[in-house]
């Protein structure tokens, strides 16, 4: 058996390198999903979240706060407020600032914050910023930013230090800074920011939505009775990070795919052990006969299985080990995470090791019992090929009748059904990474076509978000009046909310305003800024009052059920307003929206005639930041204080860094299993050179030249990698309708699946580039050979 | 009735026949552990065209060392080997190859039939290998060649399905299918029956008859009514190279 292992040793080898991989894969996603699972939530919920937030009319006294701390079931209470602004994170650029106000840095409890770098808590006229927003800050500590305030306008604003905030989604990924400052220090900037915000952590059913809305409700009771309105309570999934069922999902359907590399490492090693064993055939006969038993047969072999088995964990421990860390750590800068401790449970190691072990054990029992259940004389008699082999297959028939032309050609086709079984398994190793691969790439596609119907839908290349409304002849025409400045439609924007019973709106935003969120918008009737692609009903009639439509992130995430027709009731500036759906707009991509026409939006907010919102067509497509300068000098000429700028790159930007986390992981599964493919092949090769050597040696003597052996071998390679990229493109439809899906639901769009012509290309190009670099060793070898190194041989 | 008649006088080569093969001093040795072993020792022969030649010696004499430095499996470690004019001693593997294909047929005592092919498409891999026939003439070349020794009604068969008789006279077919002017055959009955092992013998004395110079390794001296001479070796060294008068079979 040591000599066998020694003659084998190459692709022995390689069955240890792709188990290696394969087992380091499934602990690479094991220690992931282990880590983060612990970690999201002890860094989310080591913030201790708010329960809720209820917001209300008007900040309350300290007495008043002492006394809801005293409630029942009230674990924890404290006032807070957010407010906006705009930072100049490079000349003439402007992102949106979210600024969290905090009355007592040093007494801060709830949504607590980590300290990174510089002052804790902030020096007096000085801001904090989140970690994750200082490089996009453009800035550093010590230095000051440009912030244009709601009210007071621009400052320059130190930064004093950096904080980490856990519960907030990285600041790139939805290209919102965020700042944190005393209300002393905005008041000293003339920004009177009231602390109308109550934060309460419930003491029991932490966990449980209905009764932290059953306690905000009472609690929000309470306060009326004392005077105190409460607009709106914002209960966000309760111990749930922003990102928390997105990042379960990823990696769940990560640690699938990876349980799909080691089977697909286990498929491997059958395939070698079952090379080996048919090479062994004539041995196995010979111990037979001289007494072995089968059993003693299959320990033998087995236990050579188990033996590389083994050395592939020893090498795949340390790996998965080194590149779970690696991903962890992706994970954890793509949703703002702290790890604090990447330990592993033993018992994850000792799950590794049964799997590393039992996956190649099982896959390889039944080549093992096969080889080891052939009697002597059939192993004497055995030739490796019989008429019923081919007899049967369609590709003898056809290649009958489609007489290839190279006889190297005839010959590779021929070997790769003479051996069907390993030709097949070494061709679903390539398609299996195949398909994740260009499940990754569709998926990927889907989500980009979304980014291309949404930029398609938007007509504008600008919208602008006042700090105040205007008349809104005065703006347009101001507006209108810049040269850059092809068209300009007024779409007035302000927050709604569910009104819940008693007409308390209960809504499920989070702390950061962006998740859980949606607005009541004015869409003017006749706008030509947006496709007004209808998914039901119709557009808006003009001066229609009491009639909305709902764009579809609003029907996911806000509206579920609701039709056309249906009626639907908003709490807009602590009002109750009911309207009928007339429509659903396709709005792709984009924050949820109830649509009204001005003057239904209007009647809502009180504002008549005026605007708050912008949304603005410039001349030159392709010279947007130009325009945007253009429009914001003469808004900042005029005194007119914008608070949000978005523009189509910072629309995409955001949109895309969602999909990133999950096109990224599944590329790296569909690398690892491309290398475990790729050593399958390699493996196939090498057999099958061996089998083939004294085929090559007749075909010399005959008078093929080394360029016909070597086409024969590439041809080999080449049809199996082909093969195999005809079997991924079906195969990947699966997959990427599953995980389309599964990425729809947690990211409330509707992904629909999308095939990626050029993915499929790029992998077929991979595929042959690889299996030309890997067949030609195998070729070469087998050219060098002399005639009578092959019959030497066979007669050996 | 066969009527064998043999001398033992050294043979003298008949004026007007051309010297084919010319075996001058050669040699080959091979490693075998730290010392060298000496397969064939100053070899000298020379084979006509028409000659059907017998190699004859125990195992391990040197004769299947003999025939493939012959046909150019095999190099020389010494000597020369002309064979039409062609110095086989020291033609590189790609133009032996080429030489080999349209020159030589070789038959080998394991048939060496490829497993995958037909019997059809076995004939056919040197024409294709070679491009010595337009690729219409092929299969009918194949055919007519196996229709000749008997086995045209197995052409579409794998050699696995053929008996052993029938695969050595498909291995015969393809050593014939680009016409060559030789044929070198080691041990081509050693997988036989006698009555086939006969038929084949018959078959390749006819064809040396017809014009052709085959050379043919055995360690059977019942078959010297096939030769026109036979070469003993006995430890690499020719031992015997005498002229038989052939029988008419």
């Amino acid at each position: 058996m040591l000599r066998d292992v020694r003659l084998a040793r190459g692709r022995l080898l390689l069955v240890v390198l792709a188990l290696g991989v394969s087992v380091a894969a499934v602990l690479t996603m094991l220690s992931a999903y282990t880590v983060l699972v612990r970690e999201v939530p002890r860094n989310y919920n080591g913030t201790n979240p708010a329960s809720a937030q209820l917001e209300m009319d008007n900040p309350i006294d300290a007495d008043l706060l002492a006394q809801i701390a005293r409630q029942p079931n009230i674990a924890a209470v404290e006032l807070a407020a957010t407010t906006t602004a705009r930072v100049e994170v490079a000349p003439g650029k402007w992102l949106p600032m979210r600024l969290f106000v905090v009355p007592d840095f040093k007494k801060l409890r709830i949504n607590t914050l980590g300290r990174e770098a510089g002052s804790w808590p902030p020096l007096p006229g000085t801001l904090l910023i989140e970690r994750s927003a200082l490089a996009l800050s453009g800035s550093a500590v010590g230095q000051s930013l440009t912030v244009d305030f709601r009210r007071s306008g621009r400052h320059r604003v130190e930064l004093s230090g950096v904080v980490h905030d856990p519960g907030l989604a990285p600041a790139r990924q939805e290209q919102v800074l965020y700042g944190y400052a005393t209300p002393q220090t905005l008041a000293q900037f003339g920004e009177q920011v009231p602390l109308d915000l109550l934060k309460i952590v419930v003491a029991s059913g932490t966990t449980d939505t209905d009764a932290i809305e059953r306690t905000a409700r009472a609690l929000s009771l309470w306060l009326q009775n004392r005077g105190v309105q409460v607009h709106e309570v914002r209960i966000p999934p309760p111990m749930q990070h922003p990102h928390q069922s997105q990042m379960d999902t990823v990696l769940l359907m990560l640690f699938i795919f990876s349980l799909l590399v080691l089977l697909l490492g286990g498929v491997l090693t059958a395939t070698t052990i079952g090379g080996l064993l048919s090479q062994q055939v004539r041995q196995i006969a010979i111990m037979k006969s001289i007494g072995a038993s089968r059993p003693q047969l299959a320990v033998l072999y087995l236990g050579l299985v188990g033996a590389l088995a083994g050395v592939a964990i020893l090498i795949a421990l340390p790996l998965g080990v080194v590149s779970g860390r690696a991903l962890i750590s992706t994970v954890a800068e793509l949703l703002n995470l702290r790890i604090g401790s990447s330990a592993l449970p033993w018992q994850l190691y000792a799950a590794t090791i049964v799997l590393g072990f039992a996956v190649p054990l099982a896959a390889a029992l039944a080549p093992i019992l096969a080889a080891t259940r052939i009697t002597v004389q059939a192993a004497m008699q055995d030739r490796h090929v019989s008429r019923s082999t081919l007899r049967a297959t369609w590709m003898h028939r056809w290649h009958n009748t489609a007489a290839l032309r190279d006889p190297a050609l005839t010959l590779a086709l021929r070997n790769l059904l003479r051996r069907r079984t390993r030709f097949i398994l070494t061709m679903l190793l390539l398609a299996g990474a195949g398909a994740i691969f260009l499940t990754s790439m569709n998926l990927r596609a889907a989500w980009e076509q979304n980014v291309t119907q949404a930029a398609g839908d938007r007509k504008f290349d600008l919208e602008l978000q006042l700090e105040a409304a205007l008349p809104a002849d005065y703006l347009l025409g101001l507006i209108g009046s810049v040269a850059a400045v092809q068209r300009v439609e007024a779409w007035s924007i302000t927050p709604a909310a569910l009104a819940g019973d008693g007409g308390l709106s209960v809504s499920r935003r989070y702390p950061d305003g962006g998740h859980g969120s949606f607005a009541l918008r004015a869409a003017p009737a006749d706008t030509t800024l947006v496709a007004r692609a209808m998914l039901a009903g119709r557009w808006l009639g003009r001066d229609e009052n009491g009639a909305a439509v709902i764009n579809s992130q609003a029907l996911f995430t806000v509206f579920p059920g609701v039709k056309v027709g249906s009626t639907i009731t908003l709490k807009i500036e602590q009002r109750p307003r009911t309207f009928k759906v007339v429509g659903i707009v396709r709005d792709v991509l984009a924050p949820g929206a109830v649509y009204v026409t001005p003057a239904a939006f209007a009647v809502a907010t009180g504002a008549e005639g005026t605007v708050n919102a912008v949304r603005i067509a410039l001349v030159d497509k392709a010279q947007v930041p130009p325009g945007v300068a253009a429009v914001t000098a003469v808004l900042a000429g005029a005194g007119i204080g914008v608070k949000a700028t978005l523009t189509d790159k910072s629309i995409a930007a955001a949109q895309g860094a969602h999909i990133y986390i999950l096109v990224w992981s599944l590329g790296s599964i569909a690398a690892a299993m491309a290398v475990v493919g790729l050593l399958g092949l390699v493996s196939s090769l090498g057999n099958s050179v061996l089998e083939r050597t004294r085929e090559f040696g007749v075909m010399r003597s005959l008078g093929a030249s080394s360029g016909a052996v070597v086409r024969s071998v590439l041809y080999e390679g080449l049809l199996t990698g082909f093969a195999s990229v005809l079997a991924a493109l079906p195969a990947a439809a699966l997959p990427s309708a599953v995980v389309g899906a599964m990425l729809a639901s947690v990211s409330n769009q509707d992904l629909s699946l999308q095939l990626a012509p050029q993915a499929a290309v790029l992998w077929l190009a991979g595929v042959l580039a690889a299996v030309l670099t890997v067949s030609y060793f195998p070729a070469m070898r087998s050219a060098r050979l002399t005639i009578k190194q092959t019959l030497d041989w066979e007669h050996a | 009735m066969f009527h064998i008649h043999t001398n033992n006088k050294e043979p003298k080569m008949k004026s007007n026949q051309r010297t084919l093969i010319g075996m001058e001093n050669v040699g080959r040795d091979y490693l075998s552990g730290p010392s060298r072993f000496a397969a064939l020792s100053s070899v000298s022969i020379e084979i006509c065209a028409g000659e059907c030649v017998a190699v004859v010696g125990k195992s391990g004499s040197g004769k299947t060392t003999l025939i493939n430095l012959l046909t150019g499996i095999d190099s020389p470690s010494t000597g020369t080997i002309y064979v039409a004019g062609h110095p086989v001693h020291s033609m590189s593997q790609n133009s032996l190859t080429a030489w080999r294909g349209r020159n030589v047929g070789v038959i080998f005592q394991f048939f060496q039939l490829l497993p995958t092919l037909t019997v059809a498409e076995n004939v056919m891999l040197p024409m294709d290998f070679c491009a010595t026939f337009e690729r219409t003439q092929r299969r009918p070349r194949a055919m007519a060649l196996l229709h000749q020794l008997g086995i045209a009604d197995q052409a579409d068969k794998l050699p696995a399905d053929l008996s052993g008789g029938q695969q050595q006279r498909a291995a015969i077919a393809r050593a014939l299918a680009n016409d060559p002017p030789i044929l070198v055959a080691d041990e081509p009955t050693g997988n036989l029956d006698s009555a086939t092992a006969d038929d084949v013998m018959s078959l390749l004395a006819a064809l040396a008859r017809e014009g052709k110079t085959v050379i043919i390794v055995t360690h059977e001296r019942d078959f010297a009514r096939f030769f026109t001479r036979t070469i003993t070796l006995c430890d690499g060294v020719v031992t015997g190279d005498v002229a038989t008068l052939r029988a008419q079979v």
